[in-house]
């Protein structure tokens, strides 16, 4: 048989599509069935793909779309202020597009990847130095903010002021380390 | 160009048989995912950002006491040499996309590959021969405490290293293991097995794609999760894994033996005959042949060649490695011819020098 679509090649392809009036059986080559927006087909993917996984456990997926597309549509959620990935987005695709992404989802994560993980949503392995450096300069930065804030309080302007500059010396030192800090 | 010469140039560190449970652990891989931090992930990044994002770290690297990597830019490669390092395993099918501007950093010996702009910044990623899981974690580990220096990592307290797939995020590590399981196969056992792995937060696919059976009996054995365990509690539950699939696939074997020796050693010398001789050899035809003839040489059915051979062939059956030894592109057919021709000589090679050894010559 040959492909339905370019009439040209073997049809390899065959699927079954659900549609209103019942279903119906379509055919076609490898090529057109790739281009296809009906079927979805990447030769990369892994058995259980990720967007497989995310869009039909957390109702992102298009046929659950449809039923509810004419009630209302399905919330888009949050928005990441970096890459303006949306949660809706984020469920379609299966990945996130950078690492304020975790933090813009970060509710909604841990169920997630309990699913994903056997249960686990914490991490428990290896942690890098730099990251327990960077938390201690965080935790300098507030401990100089409460003296200065003291300083002030107690009309000590002149130490007050060599604290703010420590402060802003240590700022300085987090942004050149790459800036956006993920330690709150 | 001489078949021992093209061999020579092409033959990459964990191709070798050396290594624990050589016999059956073909190799073992780790594989760190990390990203830069306040740089957006190459899914989303511009083409600027990832340029700077592979000047970065190719930087720190290059200008390291780590020194010996070379730097391979991938659209800068032919097609064909990109094809024969995925056949290597050294790159993945996704970096070869020039849309991605990747790059990829080879240790000399080949066991260490950092690739830039995959689906992740960094994926650091050490292969070698045989069951060796802790060393080839141990030197990953350190190339990543390095990186780690000088430049600074995407990484959350709650979630870990941060990747592009939730499926990496926590740790980034994905061991995995390659196992030659003919008899578990023949006996259909790994058919039960596969589920019970899964339990377990580890997975078992073919070495060449899925499918129930694996081409060539090759599985990989990898954990699925990397969020909630430590890298070690991960390595040693692989590793616990992997002892049992071992002795279960030994206990296969000596059952084979005591029940249908004949039948088996049957079955091996025809393979043999068919590598040795074939003039028109089809991949999944060399796969399962090879697989007889490794089996021959583990069961000491088969004596008189080298596992290494073996070993190689594995990898320079693959269409990438066939052309560049043909030194052309080949339809599906004249390759087929070609890899019958280069399983000829390289076994006759094997041959003649044995036989040399033999005679002192």
């Amino acid at each position: 048989m040959l492909c339905e679509i370019c009439n040209e090649r073997p049809a390899s392809v065959i699927f079954t599509q659900e549609t209103m009036q019942g279903s119906t059986e379509r055919h076609m080559c490898e090529r057109c069935a790739f281009q296809s927006k009906m079927f979805h087909f990447d030769p990369n993917q892994e058995p259980l793909s990720i967007q497989q996984f995310l869009s039909n456990w957390l109702g992102g997926s298009e046929p659950f779309q449809s039923q509810q597309q004419a009630k209302e549509p399905l919330a888009e959620g949050p928005e990441c202020p970096e890459c303006g990935l949306t949660f809706r987005k984020f469920l379609d695709i299966g990945k996130f597009g950078c690492s304020t992404c975790y933090d813009t989802f970060r509710e909604r994560l841990p169920r997630l990847f309990g699913k994903l993980h056997n249960g686990h949503s914490t991490h428990a392995g290896k942690i890098p130095v730099s990251f327990n450096e960077l938390f201690a300069v965080k935790k300098r930065i507030e401990e100089i903010r409460l003296k200065m804030q003291e300083a002030i309080e107690e009309e000590r302007f002149e130490e007050a002021a060599s604290l703010r500059d420590e402060a802003n010396e240590l700022k300085r030192l987090l942004t050149d380390g790459g800036g956006g800090a993920n330690v709150n | 160009m001489s078949i021992d010469n093209f061999m020579k140039n092409s033959v990459t560190g964990w191709m070798s048989s050396h290594g624990e449970h050589s016999d059956i652990v073909m190799s073992t891989r780790i594989r760190l995912a990390r990203n830069l931090r306040g740089r957006r992930f190459p899914i989303a990044f511009s083409p600027e950002e990832a340029k700077d994002v592979d000047q970065l770290i190719t930087e720190a690297l290059l200008n390291s006491e780590e020194n010996g990597y070379s730097y391979m830019k991938v659209s800068a490669l032919p097609l064909l040499e990109r094809q024969v390092l995925v056949e290597k395993h050294l790159i993945s099918p996704q970096l070869t996309d020039p849309e991605r501007h990747g790059a990829v950093l080879l240790s000399e010996d080949e066991t260490l590959s950092i690739m830039v702009n995959e689906e992740d910044h960094i994926r650091i990623q050490c292969i070698y021969p045989g069951f060796q899981l802790d060393g080839a974690y141990e030197k990953a580990d350190r190339v990543d405490d390095y990186l780690e220096k000088k430049l600074p990592y995407a990484f959350d307290e709650q979630f870990g290293y941060l990747t592009s797939c939730p499926s990496n995020t926590g740790t980034g590590m994905r061991a995995s293991v390659m196992m030659h399981l003919p008899t578990l196969t023949m006996t259909k056992q790994i058919n039960r097995i596969i589920p019970a792995i899964s339990r377990l937060g580890f997975v078992v696919r073919g070495s060449y794609g899925e499918g129930s059976e694996a081409l060539g009996n090759i599985y990989q054995v990898s954990n699925q999760t990397t969020l909630g365990k430590t890298e070690k509690e991960i390595l040693s539950e692989l590793k616990n894994i992997t002892l049992r699939l071992i002795a279960h696939e030994r206990r296969s074997r000596e059952l084979l033996m005591s029940k249908s020796r004949l039948a088996l050693e049957n079955r091996l010398f025809r393979s043999l005959g068919t590598i040795a001789y074939a003039r028109l050899l089809p991949s999944e035809e060399a796969a399962r042949c090879l697989s007889d003839v490794r089996l021959g040489i583990d069961m000491d059915i088969i004596q008189d060649i080298d596992m290494t051979i073996l070993n190689e062939l594995m990898v320079f059956m693959q269409p990438g490695f066939l052309q560049q030894y043909a030194g052309t592109e080949l339809t599906a057919e004249e390759r087929d011819i070609f890899r019958a021709k280069l399983f000829r000589e390289r076994l006759e090679v094997g041959d003649k020098r044995l036989k040399e050894e033999e005679t002192g010559e």
